[in-house]
């Protein structure tokens, strides 16, 4: 077995191969938990606010401004953002960047930046909002 | 079995009516074998062959046939004809499949068959599978005892003690058979031949789940790794292909939830 691997060449930069991958956990922990939003909270969010009451079939005044905001703009508000928005926003950022990385898209290290940034910057302005409404 | 039985047996098979035997039914197949003999041109090339087949006649049993009667050139790895040693994984119709245990009555038209993917080829369907054992070894696929050996005392003889429990925990991860289809399947490992792959991974997990064993630390920093566990987008194709049902997919992501626990402790512990 040494024999084999002493004739690869890559089998040299051992260091740099063994480092371990302290973010992944990260990542991948933010794909999971926006993965199970995605599937539990997203459908039930889409038929409220763009099915049933689009189709008039509750009552208009149950999403009026004023019930809105101040559904939105409150502890729970902020949690609702945080599940809805941002953890899929991870989620999809993860699933974008392995697509990418699978039909061989850009570089990973670049992507990775680009993707959980964008996700990042995104949460940080939805979860802003709700702050700020609720500041205001 | 005595001279008797074996009359008895064939007076028995004589007597059965031809339509209850349908294993004599042959009929000729056409397979498609894709060769590539270096010593005269390293251009791959398609080679078709004509063979009597029965219901019972496996692609390996094919194989043999085309080696043995019609072209001795054909170069191709096999060895137990039981699905236990792993040698025979060649691709047919494009999916990896170990040749003794695919039968041809299951393949109506266009047989093709191809080396594994993803595997630098030698010649014909033989393989170099020199990276899959470097990963297989990363990863230290033994028990690892923190006690060494104790010398062997003949009145108290020390075993090690596992209960039923503890055995169901992994045992279905410890059927794999090194025959590498997984690693043919796998998508990622065809893009990034760094990536310890699919059975290396099941192999870590599986000692790491063994109760005798105490190596799952020296492990993790193999998992815990871009190229170990981090790699895999659970495709699954794997686990669909694994000739003895191992469920690689499965043992991996259950690797990346040790290996995220695995960054947890170290980040606590500093």
């Amino acid at each position: 077995m040494n024999k084999i691997a002493m004739n690869k060449p890559s089998m040299g930069q051992n260091s740099a191969q063994h480092k371990q991958a302290f973010d992944e956990p990260l990542w991948w922990g933010l794909f999971s938990a926006g993965g199970v939003c995605f599937a539990i909270l997203l459908p039930a969010v889409i038929l409220f606010i763009a099915v049933l009451l689009p189709l008039g079939l509750l009552p208009a005044e149950e999403l009026s401004y004023e019930r809105a905001s101040s559904l939105l703009f409150s502890v729970p508000g902020f949690l609702f953002v945080g599940a809805v928005v941002c953890l899929p926003l991870f989620h999809a950022a993860h699933r974008l960047r392995h697509g990418m990385f699978d039909i061989s898209v850009g570089n990973d290290a670049l992507n990775k930046k680009l993707m959980y940034g964008s996700a990042a910057l995104l949460s940080l302005l939805a979860l802003g909002v709700v702050v700020a409404g609720m500041l205001s | 079995m005595s001279t008797d039985q074996i009359t008895a047996k064939r007076v028995s098979t004589d007597n059965t009516s031809a339509n209850n035997i349908s294993t004599n039914h042959t009929k000729t197949k056409h397979i498609s074998v894709k060769r590539y003999l270096p010593d005269s041109s390293t251009e791959t090339f398609w080679q078709e062959y004509d063979l009597p087949v029965d219901d019972s006649t496996s692609l390996l049993d094919a194989l043999n046939h085309i080696k043995e009667q019609l072209d001795s050139t054909l170069s191709y790895r096999w060895s137990c004809r039981m699905a236990i040693c792993g040698s025979c994984g060649v691709m047919v119709n494009g999916i990896p499949k170990l040749g003794c245990k695919t039968f041809l009555r299951d393949y109506e038209g266009d047989i093709r068959i191809e080396p594994l993917a993803h595997f630098p080829v030698q010649r014909d369907l033989v393989v170099d599978m020199a990276i899959f054992l470097e990963h297989l070894a990363a990863v230290k696929p033994y028990l690892i005892d923190d006690n060494p050996v104790k010398p062997y005392d003949p009145n108290a003889p020390e075993t090690y003690r596992q209960t039923p429990e503890q055995l169901e925990r992994y045992k279905q991860f410890a059927n794999c058979i090194n025959c590498g289809l997984c690693y043919s399947a796998c998508p990622q490992f065809g893009l990034n031949q760094e990536f310890l792959g699919p059975a290396a991974l099941t192999l870590a997990h599986r000692y790491n789940l063994d109760s005798r064993d105490s190596g799952k630390k020296e492990r993790m920093a193999e998992l815990n790794r871009h190229d170990g566990v981090w790699s895999c987008t659970f495709v699954g194709f794997c686990s669909k292909v694994c000739p003895k049902n191992v469920d690689p997919a499965a043992a991996v992501n259950q690797g990346k939830v040790e290996a995220a626990k695995h960054t947890l402790i170290a980040l606590f512990k500093g």
